[in-house]
């Protein structure tokens, strides 16, 4: 652990990378917790993320969009406490089950091998409080660019 | 709310804007997804919005809301073309970036590979500037019958 010397933390990196992601912001994203080899993240449930009106489940893509900047908070917390811009460059998600009605969705992401260049991610993806049944489980690489002044993003 | 199968049946007949459609699903509304038809071509539509923005110092789009933008487009596209319509599962969805999404609105079209009994396999691809320089390819999978559980 390289913390111990920072005056910030991995977990409040996380969270000035979500506030600067309008996206991830409208989507009503936290960071429940952000570790060296996990960051877990949490979307709420709302009426207008619905993707089937007659069952009310959540549609695919708030999960996927919460899932990819998971991923990316991964990487962040492997690069830490230098903080990174880090496109995706690809992304799988399967999709188990369908969430139930009204459930938050959390996922947990781990950056598994950083390169030079590239990182390799999984990402796997429950309803609040059924941690033992997965509704979905993603696959990812982010390509890491190198620029000065990326640290500007989270105020460093 | 109208049932699926008679709005579908009233898109295809042109007595029904395929707009609708799209407005029935709220992700779809809160992405502000909108469509054009062209015949039957259909290209959906993502406009730039301050709620899609992602990497806000490019300003860049936010990867997940192309892929849900995406997503969407394909499940509305295979909607049209399923004889009993029934909104598809999601099994799986392969996305890849290959160019940023800058701050503009975004394209996309769906072909779908196979229409089988129970599974889709729908390519989708996205672009701003030309179709010819897509900023993201995509493949999915889609359930389509409650009955293969």
């Amino acid at each position: 652990m390289t913390t111990s010397s920072q005056s910030f933390t991995r977990l409040d990196v996380c969270n000035r990378f979500l506030e600067s992601v309008r996206h991830s912001v409208v989507l009503g994203l936290e960071v429940l917790s952000a570790e060296e080899n996990a960051v877990r993240v949490r979307v709420p449930w709302r009426e207008d993320l619905v993707g089937n009106p007659e069952t009310g489940v959540m549609h695919g893509g708030a999960i996927f969009a919460m899932m990819d900047h998971a991923g990316g908070m991964a990487v962040t917390c492997r690069t830490f406490p230098t903080f990174e811009i880090t496109p995706t460059i690809d992304f799988r998600v399967d999709h188990l089950r369908g969430p139930e009605k009204g459930a938050a969705v959390f996922c947990e992401a781990t950056c598994y091998r950083l390169t030079t260049h590239v990182a390799f991610v999984r990402i796997t993806t429950w309803e609040e409080g059924n941690e033992d049944e997965p509704i979905a489980t993603g696959l990812a690489t982010y390509t890491r660019l190198k620029i000065e002044t990326a640290g500007k993003v989270v105020g460093q | 709310m109208k049932a699926l199968k008679t709005l579908i049946e009233e898109c295809r007949a042109g007595e029904a804007d395929y707009q609708s459609l799209i407005d029935r699903v709220p992700y779809a509304r809160f992405l502000g997804i909108q469509v054009v038809a062209q015949g039957d071509e259909l290209t959906f539509v993502l406009p730039k919005h301050d709620n899609v923005v992602g990497n806000p110092t490019l300003p860049a789009l936010h990867g997940g809301a192309v892929a849900g933008f995406m997503e969407q487009a394909a499940i509305i596209f295979i909607l049209l073309q399923m004889g009993e319509p029934r909104v598809p599962k999601t099994i799986d969805f392969t996305i890849d970036y290959l160019r940023a999404g800058l701050f503009r609105d975004t394209y996309a079209e769906c072909s779908v590979t196979r229409l089988g009994r129970r599974i889709a396999n729908v390519h989708i691809s996205a672009w701003q500037k030309n179709r010819q320089e897509p900023i993201t390819i995509a493949r999915a999978h889609f359930l389509l019958s409650d009955d293969a559980g």
